[in-house]
């Protein structure tokens, strides 16, 4: 049993294995090992086209998770804190629809919706379709946090020695979720970061992400160029869930405060 | 007490239901446009018509939804249900052992097992499926190797095959069988099987009149999982696939970006919801019961 768990991990990162070695191969085209070389990676930081999506990638991901933190906490703040309110069943379930809408239902949707409306595609409207398929990650992630933090009433305490609500939640609860925030706005940038099926629908002609100019390359074919851009891609994801995971709020750790 | 302060308070206090709406109005503003509105607009102009040049006629009736069922696009939504039941069963078959494993067997390894899972489905599908490309197209690692060894005159062409979207879509989906599968088998207590154990019963009779009876709302929370965004999918044929095998979510695309025939694409995209919501209705009357 654990020879075929063995296996079945190595199913799952074989290619991405194949994809980093060929990286480094000095070969145009052919996946026989001509020697190592790094040139594939040096061309990519002269490709400026490449480095304008990039820069494009990182703003779209920087905003939509902050959209998405915001929209999230105060969502989340609601749903945990106050007294249980007409519609709150129907608030819960609506902010977990864009976690099961197929991403191209929610693509051409917007697309639809935006372009009868009138409205130009541009970068705002992309970073809100983001935030919308982010703020799931977000309100799951603050939730939990604000839910824990209940337990230890240390909220109330502060108010019971004369903290008004609005002072109690600057330096209390603010404080004490940020962790979980931050881990929200960690997968929501990793998300949005690679998102292509809905940036496909909602890019307008002007705006290449990352994920796109990709995918264009993708079309002519295999080439290193594409495995050095795809390990650069790859190391960045381990990195935001190496950076979530030190984030994120362990079960244990909230009877600790 | 400043004024600021006391408005804010009222805010977060949450004594009425006000102040609740208040602080969901951001993310209930988001929802609406770019979620409600957008699919409500989507099924409205499913029933129109497609003018010239992509001008929408507004002449009300079925005629998109009986063109989605006619000869040539009936195979399409037959292929994608049953892409999607085969992957389904495929993730079911293949991860079952894996979620059972991770149990019951990983011990100390069990949480980096798990992260290790989750990495490929964080990690871009597209850089998953491009790194699928080197390993299976005809310059590819496969058919290198087995030329090289002797074994082929010729290599295959294993992309662009139902192969290669099954290949894919089993790649992708496999982390959504496992972890409710996962969850189940965590929550059932040790003590069950042991106790079958003592009764006399077998490893083989213990699993299969225990565990697996224990484990079954994972296996149906798996199979809904895996096979409700299998539905949807789009990226795995458009890579792997190719035009020849299109599947309802490739349909939906090519209607939008490229035949422009907006009112076709809405009711394509109102059946895949259509689809969803009813799998989903399955589900919680299966749960209820």
């Amino acid at each position: 049993m654990a020879v075929y768990c063995a296996a079945l991990f190595g199913f799952l990162y074989l290619p991405l294995g194949v994809m980093c070695v060929f990286s480094f191969n000095d070969a145009r085209r052919n996946v026989v090992w001509r020697g190592f070389t790094l040139k594939w990676y040096k061309a990519l930081f002269h490709d400026a086209e490449l480095m304008s999506a990039m820069l494009t990638s990182l703003e779209l991901a920087a905003t939509a998770a902050v959209i998405a933190a915001i929209l999230g906490m105060l969502a989340s703040y609601a749903m945990v804190k106050h007294k249980p309110f007409r519609a709150r069943g129907a608030y819960d379930a609506l902010l977990n629809v864009p976690l099961m809408m197929p991403e191209v239902a929610l693509g051409v949707g917007i697309l639809t919706f935006l372009v009868r409306a009138g409205y130009e595609l541009d970068f705002t409207a992309l970073a809100c379709s983001h935030a919308l398929i982010c703020l799931p990650y977000t309100v799951a992630a603050v939730r939990a946090r604000l839910i824990s933090l209940q337990e230890s009433s240390l909220e109330d305490a502060a108010m019971d020695l004369g903290a008004t609500e609005w002072q109690a939640f600057v330096k209390v609860t603010l404080p004490l979720a940020m962790p979980a925030i931050i881990s929200g706005a960690l997968l929501s940038f990793t998300v949005s970061f690679q998102d292509f099926v809905t940036s496909f629908f909602v890019a307008g002609i002007g705006i290449v992400t990352m994920p796109i100019k990709i995918y264009s390359m993708m079309k002519f074919g295999v080439t290193p160029e594409i495995n050095a851009l795809s390990v650069c891609l790859l190391l960045a994801t381990f990195l935001l869930i190496g950076l979530n995971a030190a984030f994120a709020v362990r079960p244990d750790e909230a009877s600790r405060h | 007490m400043t004024q600021i302060d006391r408005a804010l308070s009222w805010l977060l206090g949450g004594r009425k239901p006000a102040a609740s709406h208040l602080l969901l109005a951001p993310a209930s503003l988001w929802l609406i446009f770019l979620l409600v509105i957008p699919a409500g607009g989507l099924i409205i102009l499913s029933f129109a018509k497609n003018g010239p040049y992509g001008a929408i006629v507004w002449e009300f009736g079925l005629h998109n939804y009986a063109r989605a069922f006619d000869p040539k696009y009936l195979p399409v939504l037959l292929r994608t249900l049953g892409f999607a039941g085969a992957t389904t069963v495929l993730c079911l078959v293949l991860g079952y052992p894996l979620a059972y494993f991770l149990t019951f067997r990983a011990g100390r390894w069990r949480n980096a097992l798990l992260v290790g899972l989750m990495v490929p489905f964080w990690s871009s599908c597209l850089v998953a499926y491009y790194s699928w490309m080197i390993v299976l197209g005809k310059e590819g690692l496969i058919n290198t190797a087995l030329l090289r060894a002797g074994f082929l005159s010729a290599p295959i062409g294993f992309l662009y095959t139902p192969f290669a979207i099954l290949l894919g879509l089993v790649y992708f989906y496999l982390p959504f069988t496992v972890l409710p599968l996962y969850a189940s088998l965590e929550k059932m207590p040790r003590s069950v099987v042991e106790a079958a154990y003592d009764l006399g019963a077998g490893r083989w009779t213990a699993f299969l009149k225990i565990t697996l009876p224990l484990s079954l709302p994972g296996v149906v929370a798996g199979c809904v999982l895996t096979f409700i965004p299998c539905l949807g999918d789009f990226l795995t044929v458009e890579i792997l696939g190719g035009p020849r095998y299109y599947l309802l979510g490739n349909l939906i695309s090519n209607q939008f970006m490229m035949a422009q025939d907006w009112p076709f694409g809405s009711a394509l995209t109102s059946l895949l919801l259509a689809g969803l919501v009813g799998g989903l209705w399955l589900y919680q009357r299966w749960e209820k019961a």
